[in-house]
């Protein structure tokens, strides 16, 4: 069996015009090749989405390789059953809920891995650009909430996690995520009004 | 598509740049889920650390791989779950008719044997979709949120779609009005549902295709007389029952989500 | 603030309002017949977040009492309240069910069904959104160690893997309520000391409840015993408190064991009285 490298440049001419959902769907069937392809284009992606809500490195590899472990094994029901949704969704999915594992895991051996926190920065001119994303008054809004309330925001809206959920990844009772929730909504209707 | 990133600010987000804003990140995060263009622009972008452990991680993904089962195609599931439970009485049903044809064609002067025994040919494929003895998972069934009305009522109407062919075949291979074999098989379909919301769909169904065998089928033959309830202008009481029936399993919808489970 | 293309997701009022409820399992003065028979006969009941162990001779109500918990039997009389919810009626059952996990003692399963095929099925029972499905499917199979087995047909496995398939159908919701009618039987020590770390972890942020003849069990993975005799609870505390209530001249093994048949002792004692 082939060594997996981290760029493949025969496959990467093959397989090149077909996006992560086809890709998934030959994964289904048993392609080695797709699944690699696969790799190449989304794990640059996830690591450094994954390495910015933990600072633990052994924490994100041991993640991102159950992560792909459970694609390759779970790929014939998952393209069955995403027909045509986002596969890179998907892999968001599954690797926010082992990261949710592993610092539950964790919290069983009180061994919580750090989380990383940002401060506010006001933003330069070229990331203006990015204003009409999501909206130059939302992102005034985001950045004027205090830096716990964005942090509870942003696993729940942005990571799709529940409110469980998201009191085991940023370690706090999950009371206190549903009072930072609420405040959060409060703060963004009255600074979007 | 909404604006891109700059590669500059790519590049500082791959390279876990702390000085970036929430903002600007938040946004960014969010279109690089849908933008492969950007996702490619970040592949190339992340510093050699991220490199090794991507490295790192293939070598262990390529181990579990070859020591691990693959994929496996997704199999379509109705051969083997609730369909094939049911096919066998469907079958049956479907034999039962049969015979009461060729009985009816030969024996002219007997009663029709279809117009008798139809009420009940949908009661055994029913009583089999929703029935303790027959499905083994039927105590995890019972704690399920799917468990209740609409999933009967789904079930239910896979066997009528059906056995309501077969009944209609019969019913042209004799020369019967539809009104006769299809609202008494829809009521006694309909009364086991409702029964079934107090004593178990399959319990109801037995008990109704006695009932129906010892008050009615059985008289009839042994006079040699068509009974009065399925004679030619029977069909509106017909018709009025089911709709009773039917609106008290609306009604009692509640009840179907309790299963119950036989005493240990 | 969302449009079809940002991959955001809408958070609703009722999922960041305060939880109402102070007790994941709530029970007062609860009845549940097995046939006849009034098996759960005025208990009172109390569970919060962690793992319980329910312990009990045979015939003392244990599994008519999982069965009420798992919403497959109706109460006779009493109070139960799961989630926050009152479940003495039919209302509001499938709001709780979403949450609920359940193994029953004797487990019946579709023999022709794959392992994968068998947890689908009951995730899609419990209303789980299809996408969603094969992706919880394959992390429950992984924390079960089913991995390599996933897809053999259940007829194939040994007593232990599909007790331990049985594991994955009930948690494949990541429910915030675990019921576990004897999860041991046939898993081999190992087994059972990973079955065990399985525990501990949902035990953090879950309610599970599971019920077991097993004392070492309990001792060691339980964070809370309940001790019920006779359909009433005799009961409850830490499993070093259990240990504690027993004397060198109760019967057993072990000071769990020790503490359980003092325990039972004293209540049979005031019930002939």
């Amino acid at each position: 069996m082939a060594k997996v490298r981290f760029v493949l440049p025969d496959v990467r001419r093959s397989l090149d015009g077909l996006d992560e959902g086809e890709l998934l769907r030959r994964v289904a069937r048993g392609d080695r090749r797709a699944f690699d392809e696969l790799y190449r284009r989304t794990a640059p992606w996830l690591t450094t989405r994954l390495r910015r809500r933990c600072a633990d490195e052994d924490v994100v590899a041991e993640v991102l390789q159950e992560t792909y472990l459970a694609v390759w094994r779970s790929a014939g029901s998952q393209a069955h059953a995403l027909a045509g949704g986002s596969a890179v969704g998907w892999l968001w999915t599954i690797a926010a809920h082992r990261l949710v594992d592993a610092f539950r895991h964790r919290a069983r051996r009180e061994r919580v891995p750090a989380v990383q926190t940002f401060e506010t920065v006001a933003p330069a001119a070229e990331e203006e650009a990015l204003a009409g994303e999501i909206g130059a008054d939302m992102e005034r809004a985001l950045l004027a909430l205090p830096a716990e309330l964005r942090q509870v925001l942003r696993a729940m809206v942005l990571d799709g996690l529940t409110t469980r959920e998201t009191s085991l990844l940023l370690g706090m009772p999950e009371g206190t995520v549903k009072t930072r929730a609420r405040r959060a909504r409060i703060a963004m209707r009255e600074a979007l009004s | 598509m909404t604006p891109h990133p700059t590669p500059a600010l790519i590049s500082r987000y791959a390279a876990g740049d702390t000085v970036l804003d929430d903002a600007t990140t938040w946004a960014m995060e969010a279109h690089l889920e849908s933008c492969a263009d950007c996702r490619a622009l970040l592949a190339d972008a992340v510093d050699p650390s991220t490199r090794d452990l991507l490295n790192r991680v293939a070598e262990g993904i390529d181990t579990g791989i070859a020591t691990g089962p693959g994929p496996k195609r997704h199999r379509r599931l109705r051969r083997t779950g609730v369909t094939a439970r049911v096919l066998p009485w469907l079958l049956t049903a479907a034999t039962l008719m049969l015979m009461a044809v060729l009985f009816e064609r030969t024996f002219v002067s007997m009663p029709s044997l279809v117009l008798l025994i139809a009420p009940m040919v949908p009661l055994l494929p029913v009583a089999a979709a929703w029935s303790r003895r027959l499905d083994p998972a039927w105590e995890l069934m019972a704690t399920t949120p799917r468990t209740g009305l609409w999933l009967l009522l789904r079930r239910t109407l896979a066997v009528l779609l059906a056995v309501v062919p077969v009944l209609a075949v019969a019913g042209w291979g004799t020369g019967h009005s539809p009104a006769l074999w299809l609202l008494p098989s829809l009521g006694f379909t309909a009364g086991t549902l409702a029964l079934g919301g107090l004593v178990g769909v399959d319990r109801a169904a037995l008990t109704l295709a006695v009932i129906w065998s010892v008050a009615v089928v059985a008289p009839s033959l042994a006079s040699r007389q068509l009974p009065a309830v399925l004679s030619g202008d029977s069909w509106p009481g017909w018709a009025a029952i089911t709709v009773a029936l039917v609106a008290v399993v609306f009604l009692r919808a509640g009840e179907y989500r309790r299963l119950g489970v036989d005493r240990t | 603030m969302t449009n079809g293309e940002i991959m955001m997701r809408t958070v609703s009022v009722a999922e960041t309002a305060p939880t109402t409820y102070a007790w994941t399992v709530y029970a007062e003065k609860l009845q549940v017949r097995a046939g006849r028979h009034l098996a759960v006969n005025g208990l009172d009941l109390a569970l919060g977040t962690g793992v319980h162990g329910l312990l009990g001779p045979n015939g003392a109500g244990k599994t008519t009492l999982m069965r009420a918990l798992a919403t497959v039997l109706k109460p006779a009389g009493g109070r139960l309240s799961l989630l926050g919810e009152d479940v003495t009626g039919n209302a509001d059952l499938p709001n709780v069910r979403r949450s609920l996990g359940y193994l029953p003692q004797h487990f019946g399963f579709y023999p022709r069904f794959t392992v994968r095929e068998f947890v689908e099925y009951m995730a899609w029972l419990k209303e789980m959104p299809q996408a969603v499905i094969p992706g919880a499917v394959q992390r429950a199979i992984e924390r079960v160690g089913l991995a390599d087995r996933a897809d053999s047909r259940m007829k194939t496995l040994s007593g232990g893997m599909l007790r331990r398939a049985g594991i994955a159908q009930a948690i494949v919701n990541d429910p915030e309520l675990l019921l576990l009618d004897e999860p041991t039987v046939g898993l081999d020590p190992e087994q059972r000391l990973d079955f065990r770390e399985l525990l501990r972890e949902i035990g953090v942020d879950g309610c599970v409840l599971v019920s077991t003849h097993l004392v070492e069990d309990v001792a060691v993975a339980c964070t809370d015993v309940v001790l019920v005799n006779e359909g009433r609870l005799v009961w409850q505390g830490t499993a070093g408190e259990l240990a504690q209530q027993g004397g060198a001249s109760d019967a057993g093994d072990s000071a769990t064991e020790r503490g359980y048949s003092a325990l039972l002792r004293a209540h049979r004692g005031q019930v002939s009285a």
